[in-house]
């Protein structure tokens, strides 16, 4: 017994130093945004302020410009998942419930395209969406957000579907319901929390991203919070440093709050999904 | 598209095509005509404010003989070489370190993952950003002021060439390690409880358990999972653009930054849709092994 309380002891010693090293950082930024810019040039010793507040947080969130950019953030990061889930339903469905020759091709090709970065991929979009005269255009980054979202969301949505008993469908056809009203009043609502992880996690993904808005929407009013973050940065001096945490906290929290909550649900699709792919 | 879908759940008759068509024009429209496009734009003199007015191979040549290639393709190779390395340990680690702890009902180990999920959703420029904060060289950045409690430092993070592709390392593996960490977790829960009983029956030490069961059976997860990481490494460029710019010099100028810098700051279309399509195939090099690895294995 001896044996495995020492084990125990080691597994909390080594968490413990991982935990340091991935908790510093949020520790570090929250720390910085409730500083007074005078406590910012005490360095550590000033871990936890002496004099905390959130005046930084004030000057962020009552600047007009930064909520547009959150909102856009929102906005976008939203109709493009939802745009990529609504893309991907037919082909989990079909992936899920029909046998068709090259199926197989069809979920490693979708496996294959997220390879391939989208930096590749922008070069040419940026040409075309400028032809069409769409630059500059919510729509433009949402197609772009649906097209990179989709090949995961069939994937999760494909596993998703296969954990729903074909009798229920079975049972509707006999009732002489269509392929397309057995998906819609069955299918879809039986699978409503592996949409749903489907859908959160192409958020995510989208509120991070940064290339494709940054390319895509030259207009400042435009932009999501992970661009004008990068811009803001630009303007910071070290006097403002107190600001530009308080900014980044304010950029990263959703995402993170997001995950956390929904973690279990998120996680255990991606774990089914990573042992069956 | 004009197909009638079929009625009933048929297996085996079903007619895919017209629920296969969204995601197949999808692929075609947002991938296999771009990367085409970008083939074609590399051997044309097209610049981002002029179109392309014929074949040349002039970009082509011109990217080859940059003296600064062979610089960006060494800070690459070592960048994504040790972070394949780095974030897999890491991850193996915690996933190995989580799974015991869940055996032993220890507390907390749902909030120590957490907790690494939480630094993977971070934005990559909010990444960069919050790490060149941590990295500041000022005596009042975090690590040099906790270094200096040590009596040690100041270490020169960012300026210093080296040091700042270190700390680059640093960031993405901060941020990078809780996809090793579900891959690993996954594939660990997925083998047999058995043969730890049997070996814990046979009072074999975890070192032999580590060496006999867990990491034989790993071992695809491994093989897939460093290709993964790799092609994922090697399309990172937001975080080290909003940590370093790049710089001290080239230094951390990773290929996909400079094509990024090649194709939006300099406006060099066909030269960039070079170095995009040498990032193309790199990357695609990393799938067909991913393929040729886990190809066998049925849906």
């Amino acid at each position: 017994m001896t044996g495995a309380r020492w084990g125990d002891a080691a597994t909390y010693a080594l968490l413990g130093m991982l935990a340091l090293f991935f908790a510093v950082p949020f520790a570090w930024l929250l720390s910085l945004a409730l500083r007074t810019p005078a406590e910012v040039y005490r360095g550590a010793a000033r871990f936890i302020p002496a004099e905390p507040t959130l005046a930084n947080f004030g000057a962020i969130l009552s600047d007009p410009a930064f909520l547009v950019y959150l909102w856009n953030g929102l906005k976008l990061s939203a109709s493009g998942a939802a745009l990529a889930v609504v893309l991907a339903i037919p082909a989990a469905y079909a992936c899920s419930r029909f046998d068709f020759r090259g199926k197989m091709a069809v979920l490693l090709g979708l496996l294959a395209v997220q390879m391939i970065s989208p930096l590749v991929l922008l070069v040419p979009l940026y040409r075309w969406m400028s032809a069409l005269d769409l630059l500059n255009r919510d729509l433009s980054v949402i197609a772009v957000y649906g097209a990179l979202g989709m090949p995961l969301a069939v994937w999760l949505l494909k596993v998703a579907f296969d954990a729903i008993p074909i009798e229920l469908e079975e049972a509707a056809s006999i009732d002489g319901a269509s392929r397309v009203q057995t998906l819609a009043r069955i299918t879809l609502p039986l699978a409503r929390s592996g949409i749903a992880s489907a859908f959160i996690l192409a958020m995510v993904m989208n509120w991070s991203q940064f290339l494709i808005p940054f390319i895509l929407l030259e207009r400042d009013a435009d932009w999501p919070i992970s661009v004008a973050i990068f811009n803001f940065a630009g303007s910071i001096s070290a006097s403002t440093t107190q600001l530009l945490a308080a900014a980044c906290l304010i950029a990263v929290l959703p995402a993170v709050a997001v995950f956390v909550l929904l973690q279990r649900m998120i996680v255990s699709a991606l774990i089914s999904g990573a042992v069956k792919g | 598209m004009t197909a009638r879908p079929d009625r009933g759940p048929g297996a085996g008759f079903a007619q895919p095509v017209p629920w296969l068509a969204p995601a197949v024009l999808v692929l075609a429209a947002f991938y296999a005509v771009p990367v085409l496009d970008v083939a074609r734009l590399a051997l044309s003199d097209a610049t981002m404010v002029r179109p392309a007015s014929g074949f040349s191979t002039e970009a082509l040549r011109g990217v080859l003989s940059d003296p600064a290639l062979p610089e960006v393709l060494g800070t690459t190779l070592i960048f994504v070489g040790v972070n394949v390395v780095a974030l897999q340990v890491v991850g193996l680690v915690i996933a190995l370190t989580i799974v015991r702890g869940e055996g032993r009902e220890l507390p907390g180990m749902a909030a120590f993952r957490t907790l690494v999920l939480a630094a993977w959703v971070v934005p990559g420029i909010a990444n960069g950003l919050i790490w060149r904060m941590l990295f500041d060289e000022a005596p009042y950045g975090t690590l040099n002021s906790l270094l200096g409690y040590a009596g040690l430092g100041p270490v020169a993070w960012l300026s210093d060439p080296q040091m700042a592709l270190v700390s680059a390392v640093i960031a993405n593996v901060w941020q990078g390690t809780a996809f090793s960490m579900i891959v690993f977790y996954a594939a660990r829960r997925g083998i047999d409880p058995v043969l730890y009983e049997v070996a814990a029956l046979d009072a074999a030490g975890p070192w032999r358990v580590f060496r006999s069961i867990t990491l034989p059976l790993l071992r695809r997860a491994i093989a897939v999972n460093t290709v993964l990481v790799s092609v994922q490494t090697l399309n990172t460029f937001d975080s080290i653009l909003a940590l370093t710019g790049g710089g001290p010099g080239r230094a951390t100028e990773v290929l996909s930054l400079f094509t990024f810098n090649t194709v939006f700051y300099n406006l060099d279309l066909a030269g960039g849709s070079v170095l995009a399509v040498l990032l193309f195939v790199l990357g695609l090099g990393m799938t067909l092994a991913v393929l040729a690895a886990g190809g066998r294995n049925p849906s």
